[in-house]
């Protein structure tokens, strides 16, 4: 349960009470903002290697490549509608096909790019935004033909430059102003397409190519600056995306940046049969670092290039570009706040499934236009923040509630009537839209139950969150596989079956525990917070044993008060990753505790709790039915807020054991 | 349990499995298929298509290549 302020507390246990809900509209998927793209500029330059980067002052500097092996750089010193995005100034030659890199940090900007001579790494600085640009500089002299370049800059002037000669990658960095020697990286792949870098924290890096047997990847890897990785030390490679070989895909061209939390794109370039070269984006989830590697599923971005799209932000934008194209979406957060116009709410919580529906007055057609003003916060997939509350002595409180995202919505117009309802559904719905593009599969021994399930969630854009999980939920290491076209939520689901834990959506956080069966009560029902209704039932068990059969290991769960009553019923799981004993004996126990839990029936209707989730245990004092203090765990529950005709402020629990 | 229809990618004869791409799956393979050892080694070539039962939807391990057909 949700922890209350004392004056909410008291307010919704007496007789008498004013409610609250206060719901949020903001334009955001998972917690995390839905940039929205307007294209500003759409010229006829070619695609070929480009960078772009925006300094301190909110201008956008832009460089590429053109055919003639010309570097051409571009500053736009405010950026927006109209702005020339065509006009560009050649800067230097090199080779018709060399690799660019940009950074900037306040004032200073650094262009990266190799000479004719294909091996030397210039650089030309800038103090002044990109306004100008000093002599070039020698950098670095390569072993072999640069074929990848990225850069980024810390705001104490310490840059670092890393690219690739052959399958290896070099880094190169400045330290109080001066430029080190080339070091070789510590991993090995069999080739690389592509090198993204952005400073935060430690210098995070994206690396396309391919692995040792020629599998296409996208790998993350990280150049420590002491945070998450040791000083000049590289990590391992994380893989984000992979095409096998022979596919006929491979990624190229990313970038990478951090407008509100690390954003990248990638090049998914495919040569069968209607062959296609275009970007992928993606994120990593709300709470995720770099380290953590969650990112969400790509998302193709609506251009057919090779060279990708760049990444920059400031000025309050996010910025993309290409050599012909040039985007921008505001990362300024607007909120549209609805608690005044509702005139009813209803909300239903159920395991893997919670949804809204809100009814908003319209009589004077408020919501008919969703193009205007805030009102164009209401679109699709947009978030609604519902928080249940009261009035209390000190004001309106709220608890901060659960987090659905806009599944649709209806005008009713009638005669003297007219309303807006809002339907949203919770993080369920956003892990149900998430289909398997491809085969993902895990070899027995290679991720535990919960790194599956973060995987899992973080590509629906959902977070993962472990309060108190079960030993089988780290210790199982499953033979696993999502097949393509299966939805996140089967594949959840099939997870949760083989441990004990259930999984609670808190907003953008799934969060995961092992329901204990002592687990003590944290709210009590029918002696200060009143019961309204209530209907308690007792329900035979589906199942009072359970036979386990995995690749060896044959064991059985009983439950013999269960048997004593109805006789055995009985289920057989067949599991061939369970090849030990104790694990096939956790996963029958497990079975039969999740029935048990199912044993109990019934609900009670209150005043609402705006703390109450769901599984909580909370405790139900009811003398009609000889209830006193008794525990019971909350397996749905229903808000019902009405102030159209007779007001209505309650919450249906659906009770089940603990 | 469900069927799926794949494309042979490649076979070990020696382990008898193998590696398939499943139908959805455009660049990806799911490696270590068991074949069912009634077809002829020679029968599991690249390219062929085949239908794979999958006896734990979840589990590609408890799986077995049933057919193989052109």
């Amino acid at each position: 349960m949700r922890t209350l302020t004392a004056d909410l507390l008291a307010a919704q246990k007496k007789a008498t009470a004013v409610p609250y809900v206060r719901v949020q509209i903001r334009e955001r998927i998972g917690d995390v903002a839905r940039l929205t793209w307007e294209r500003l500029y759409s010229g006829e330059e070619v695609d070929r290697p480009h960078a772009a980067t925006a300094p301190g002052d909110g201008s956008l500097v832009r460089v590429r490549v053109d055919a003639a092996g010309q570097l051409l750089v571009q500053r736009v010193a405010t950026p927006g509608p109209g702005s020339d995005f065509g006009s560009w100034t050649a800067l230097a030659s090199v080779p018709s096909t060399s690799p660019v890199a940009l950074t900037a940090a306040g004032a200073a900007v650094l262009l990266f790019y190799v000479d004719t001579d294909g091996v030397t790494i210039r650089l030309r600085e800038s103090g002044d935004y990109g306004q100008s640009f000093g002599s070039p500089a020698t950098v670095a002299t390569a072993s072999g033909a640069v074929t990848s370049l990225a850069a980024a800059m810390k705001g104490d002037g310490t840059a670092l430059v890393i690219y690739s000669a052959g399958a290896t990658v070099y880094r190169v960095k400045r330290s109080g102003g001066a430029w080190g020697s080339p070091a070789a990286w510590s991993n090995s792949i069999a080739g690389v397409t592509g090198l993204a870098c952005y400073y935060s924290i430690d210098f995070n890096v994206i690396v396309t190519g391919s692995d040792g047997v020629g599998a296409a990847k996208v790998w993350t890897a990280i150049y420590g600056d002491g945070f998450n990785q040791p000083v000049d030390a590289w990590s391992l490679l994380m893989e984000l995306s992979r095409a096998d070989a022979g596919s006929n895909v491979t990624f190229r061209a990313p970038f990478l940046d951090r407008p509100d939390l690390f954003r990248l794109s990638f090049v998914e370039k495919y040569t069968g049969n209607q062959a296609y070269a275009r970007p992928l984006w993606s994120h990593v989830s709300r709470f995720g670092d770099f380290a953590t590697n969650t990112w969400r599923e790509p998302v193709p971005f609506d251009l057919a290039c090779e060279h990708g799209v760049a990444m920059a932000h400031g000025g309050g934008h996010a910025w993309l570009s290409a050599p012909n194209g040039v985007w921008r979406a505001s990362t300024a957060g607007s909120v549209l706040d609805l608690s005044d116009d509702i005139l009813e709410l209803r909300e239903d919580i159920a395991p893997f499934d919670g949804r809204v529906r809100i009814t908003l007055r319209n009589d004077d057609g408020r919501y008919s236009d969703l193009t205007a003003g805030d009102n164009r916060l209401i679109g699709p997939s947009c978030q609604v923040d519902v928080s249940p509350g009261y009035v209390t002595d000190l004001g309106a409180r709220i608890s901060i509630g659960p987090r659905y995202w806009i599944e649709g919505w209806e005008y009713d117009c009638r005669p003297g009537a007219s309303t807006f309802v809002l339907l949203a559904r919770d993080g369920w719905w956003l892990l149900r839209h998430w289909r398997a593009r491809r085969e993902y599969a895990w070899s027995a021994g290679e991720s535990s139950i919960f790194q599956i399930l973060s995987f899992l969630l973080s590509r629906a854009g959902l977070e993962c969150g472990f309060l108190n999980g079960s030993d089988a939920l780290t210790a199982l290491k499953p033979s696993f596989a999502v097949h393509p076209g299966e939805d996140g939520l089967t594949a959840v689901q099939r997870l949760l079956l083989m441990v004990p834990d259930v999984i609670r959506m808190a907003g953008e956080t799934a969060m995961i525990f092992n329901p204990e069966p002592d687990e003590a009560p944290v709210y009590a029902y029918g002696a200060d917070h009143a019961i309204l209704q209530g209907r308690y039932a007792v329900t035979d068990c589906d199942l009072n044993r359970v036979t386990v059969f995995g690749r060896g290991p044959v064991v059985e769960a009983f439950d013999w008060p269960g048997i004593s009553d109805t006789y055995d019923r009985l289920l057989q799981v067949h599991d061939l990753n369970l090849t030990v004993a104790s694990d096939a004996q956790a996963r029958a126990e497990a079975l039969l505790r999740k029935a048990a839990m199912a044993s109990l029936g019934g609900e009670i209707v209150v005043p609402v709790n705006s703390g109450q989730e769901l599984y909580d245990v909370v405790s139900v004092t009811d003398a009609r039915a000889g209830l006193s203090a008794a525990p019971r765990r909350v397996s749905g529950m229903s808000l019902h807020y009405s102030r159209a005709g007779k007001p209505v402020y309650q919450m249906r629990l659906r009770l089940g054991a603990v | 349990m469900t069927v799926r229809r794949g494309e042979i990618k490649s076979f070990d004869s020696g382990s008898y499995v193998a590696t398939v791409r499943l139908a959805g799956s455009l660049a990806v393979w799911l490696s270590g298929l068991p074949v069912a050892r009634n077809i002829a080694a020679g029968e599991v070539q690249a390219g062929r298509s085949c239908a794979v039962i999958f006896f734990d939807d979840a589990n590609p391990q408890d799986a077995v290549i049933v057919a193989v057909y052109t």
